[in-house]
């Protein structure tokens, strides 16, 4: 739709400055004494001007001349704010500071205001309001250019070529300018629409383009003395400049759109809350679909009151977007399919500094989810925000509920996700890598959380995580995922047994993801153990057992026919206890 | 080849009153061609000794030597690299003019990639390669000295042994001097020769990497000691 209207305003755009003065130009210059300054008729749909000239013709042939002069002052707003931006990057931190300031006093003028002034000290005509306007509007282009460099500036890449040797120069061009040129290019395309109303203004105040020569500005003003006998010759214009100022817009918002990835929202839902009793969580034939890429393919599975389960895999296996389709939470264009029946859930995330608003004390954001949910009272929630947060082994509880995200440390923040979690009664938590972002000293106190608590209120616990140890940590029993399905499902004892004994796991992927762990006892003169090759990508339609390519094991079977789970394990050739014996005696 | 060393190095963030010493007289050498690990939680100041090390953080005392050819390899391999920069180009940067293919093409072998991938952009790779990348960049500067700041924590268990085995290689190979920061115990001993523990800015403790992790003598490499998730003693089993 957006981008049909922006064709449609560029080709009119075009059409107007290609165009008008080809069609109209003759029309525009006769002057018919026998018809001064007449209303709209048939001869002249928008009337004549004082010595008798077609209004209409003379509009189609000013909008060359207008929207040519609004191109130009983007052009010389685009290219000062990109060097008057950019310089701070290219001098240094010192100069740098003098120039943004300069740049953040200069903004705080209204720009048509310096417009006025400038247009005043350059003289009268085109070429020189096109010039105040467009020097006018170099501070806020410049102020754009250089916050976005900054953002830019403090990512590694920029870091990792300075220690390289890249000169400040050749940063600019090389790495920060393509890296912020679509912000930019949106900004200028919505910037030509206000140049071209501010040029219009100035013309129409009689200090843009001046006599025998006219825009849609001087048009205005022309038409504006008679509007009473003739309204036409003052409307066309004005609808001319609205006209022209709505297309770069769209133009602008489809850059935008273009640019920025936004997409339309499709929800589809595929989550249906249970009451107890029965399983904490029942997942049948779970797909997660984004357009051709299937990234869950078919997952089932189930978790008992009580129960801690993990799921492991590597990134790209699917582990997380089971988690997320579970608690509902799938963004679109993901699309859901399957049936999930899940009890009251809880979720705790990787990262609790943006998981948490950082605008809102930690008393509101707690005591919000008792008050919504289960319609306590505020004074009621608080309290119970207070102890909830002592549960969590938070000190001075009292204290923290009155502060902000930020003041706490990632431990007491992650505490205080898993406090907010049980202000409900959740009989199932999903924590997707809940200590990812922490240390290990924090990371034990929390996996020591989650198993007190779920041993105190009887949840159940899903534990999302790429670290084997922290599951076998906390968990009971492990879902080995890979490549959108799962391919083991295993007791935490066969994990951590001895593989060569007899008891390891089945699956030669568990057995591969095992042994490329490195522990503190590993051989450090022997490499690494690791799996060659790469998981197929969510788009690849495999044939056969996903992991057959990367498995010592496989063989033609594995490769033709996809192993179906069995309820354990699914692969052609797993490891098992008479396998193994078999392959001792022999 | 040279050997990495810091003399009563701190390093103060911040102006005036909030000003913070995140880098507290650390005294530290790093053996000539030997791998020295650097354990401690995050914000002790390891990432920012090495962002000392190379240039990219002032410093506000002490001295660390040598002062060029030393070069970072950083975390996050997805954002190290410019997004819209093809690999070739990337590594191509700091190499003079003429030698350009021939040197990108070695570097890439060196790091074992397909030379042919040198046109493709840094998102049509996976962090393991992203990563090897990001390493081959480091490594036309013709370094001495390298530091290695958490090169695998963004990536997956396969392919953190991919490219712990590929440092180690390298490292022989090139007899480089290597400051290798992690934050997992099983890791550094698994690369390094030495290691020191930084807690709150400063050294606690360094030594031989197995004598430090066998026989720890400061209180808080025993309790990092204890914390490290291990699967033959889990509590769940």
């Amino acid at each position: 739709m957006l981008r049909i209207a922006a064709l449609l305003s560029l080709l009119f755009l075009l059409f107007l400055t290609g165009l008008g003065p080809i069609i109209w130009g003759d029309d525009a210059l006769a002057i018919d004494t026998a018809a001064l300054a007449q209303g709209a008729s048939a001869a002249h749909p928008m009337g004549t001007d004082g010595l008798g000239r077609d209004v209409l013709a003379r509009i189609m042939v000013a909008s060359r001349l207008t929207v040519g002069l609004a191109l130009l002052t983007t052009a010389i707003a685009v290219a000062g704010g990109l060097v008057l931006g950019g310089l701070p990057a290219v001098l240094g931190p010192r100069a740098g500071r003098l120039i943004n300031g300069f740049v953040g006093l200069v903004v705080a003028f209204p720009g048509l205001l310096i417009a006025l002034v400038l247009a005043v000290v350059f003289g009268s005509g085109g070429t020189a309001a096109a010039l105040a306007i467009g020097v006018a509007s170099i501070p806020s282009f410049a102020r754009l250019t250089q916050t976005l460099a900054a953002s830019v500036a403090g990512r590694d890449f920029i870091a990792a070529a300075r220690v390289l040797g890249v000169g400040r120069v050749r940063m600019l061009y090389r790495h920060i300018l393509p890296n912020i040129a679509e912000p930019l290019v949106v900004q200028a395309t919505l910037g030509a629409g206000g140049a071209l109303l501010a040029f219009a203004a100035l013309s129409f105040l009689g200090l843009g383009v001046q006599s025998p020569g006219y825009d849609w500005g001087v048009l205005l003003n022309e038409g504006l003395n008679r509007v009473y006998i003739n309204p036409a010759a003052a409307l066309g214009p004005g609808l001319a400049v609205v006209l022209a100022g709505l297309a770069f817009n769209v133009m602008g918002e489809y850059a935008a759109q273009a640019f920025g990835g936004r997409s339309r929202v499709i929800r589809t839902r595929g989550r249906s809350s249970r009451p107890a009793p029965g399983p904490a969580l029942r997942v049948r034939d779970l797909t997660v679909r984004y357009g051709d890429a299937v990234p869950v393919k078919g997952v089932s599975f189930e978790v008992v009151p009580g129960e801690r389960v993990g799921i492991v895999g590597e990134s790209g296996s699917g582990k997380s977007l089971t988690a997320l389709a579970v608690s509902g939470l799938v963004e679109p264009p993901g699309q859901v399919s399957g049936d999930i029946e899940a009890a009251e859930t809880a979720m705790v995330f990787q990262d609790p500094m943006t998981s948490l608003n950082p605008a809102l004390r930690i008393a509101t954001q707690l005591a919000e989810v008792a008050t919504t949910h289960e319609g306590m009272s505020r004074r009621a929630a608080r309290s119970l925000a207070v102890t909830r947060l002592t549960d969590v082994h938070i000190a001075q509880a009292a204290r923290v509920v009155r502060q902000y995200p930020h003041e706490l440390s990632g431990g007491m923040r992650q505490r205080a996700m898993i406090a907010m979690g049980l202000m409900g009664t959740p009989r199932l938590i999903i924590a997707d890598e809940p200590t990812t972002a922490l240390d290990v000293t924090v990371q034990k106190q929390i996996l020591d959380l989650l198993r007190e608590v779920s041993t105190t209120t009887g949840a159940a616990i899903v534990l999302v995580s790429h670290d084997l140890a922290v599951v076998g940590q906390l968990c009971s029993r492990v879902l080995v995922m890979y490549a959108g399905v799962i391919v083991e499902d295993l007791p935490v004892s066969r994990l951590t047994a001895e593989p060569d004994a007899g008891d390891g796991p089945a699956h030669p992927y568990t057995r591969a993801l095992l042994a490329a762990v490195p522990d503190l006892t590993a051989d450090r003169s022997r490499p690494l153990a690791t799996i060659p090759g790469r998981m197929p990508s969510p788009l690849d339609v495999t044939g056969g057992c996903p992991f057959a390519p990367r498995c010592p094991r496989a063989d033609s079977r594995c490769h033709a026919e996809t192993p179906a789970f069995d309820g354990a394990v699914a692969c052609w050739h797993p490891h098992t206890t008479e396998h193994v014996l078999k392959e001792e005696s022999r | 080849m040279t050997a990495l060393e810091f003399h009563g190095v701190s390093v103060r963030l911040g102006r005036g009153r909030r000003a913070v010493t995140v880098v507290d007289d650390v005294t530290l050498t790093v053996p000539s061609g030997g791998v020295t690990g650097l354990v401690g939680e995050s914000g002790c100041g390891k990432t920012t000794l090495a962002r000392a090390a190379v240039g990219l953080v002032p410093l506000s005392g002490g001295a660390i030597h040598p002062r060029s050819r030393v070069q970072l390899v950083f975390q996050d391999p997805y954002s190290s690299l410019d997004p819209r920069m093809t690999v070739g180009a990337a590594i191509a940067e700091a190499l003079p003019r003429r030698t350009r293919s021939d040197e990108v093409s070695r570097l890439l072998d060196l790091v074992g990639l397909d030379p042919a991938l040198a046109v493709r952009l840094p998102r049509h790779l996976s962090g393991g390669q992203r990563q090897r990348v990001a390493l081959a960049r480091a490594l036309t500067a013709r370094p001495e000295v390298v530091i290695a700041d958490e090169i695998t924590s963004a990536l997956d268990v396969s392919v953190q042994g991919l490219v712990l085995n590929l440092v180690r290689e390298i490292q022989r190979e090139l007899g480089l001097t290597m400051l290798f920061i992690s934050h997992n115990l099983a890791v550094v001993r698994y690369v390094s020769d030495h290691v020191a523990v930084m807690r709150a800015g400063r050294i606690v403790e360094s030594g031989p990497v197995e004598q430090v992790l066998s026989e720890p003598a400061d209180a808080y490499t025993r309790t990092l000691l204890a914390a490290v998730p291990t699967l033959r003693s889990a509590p769940g089993a």
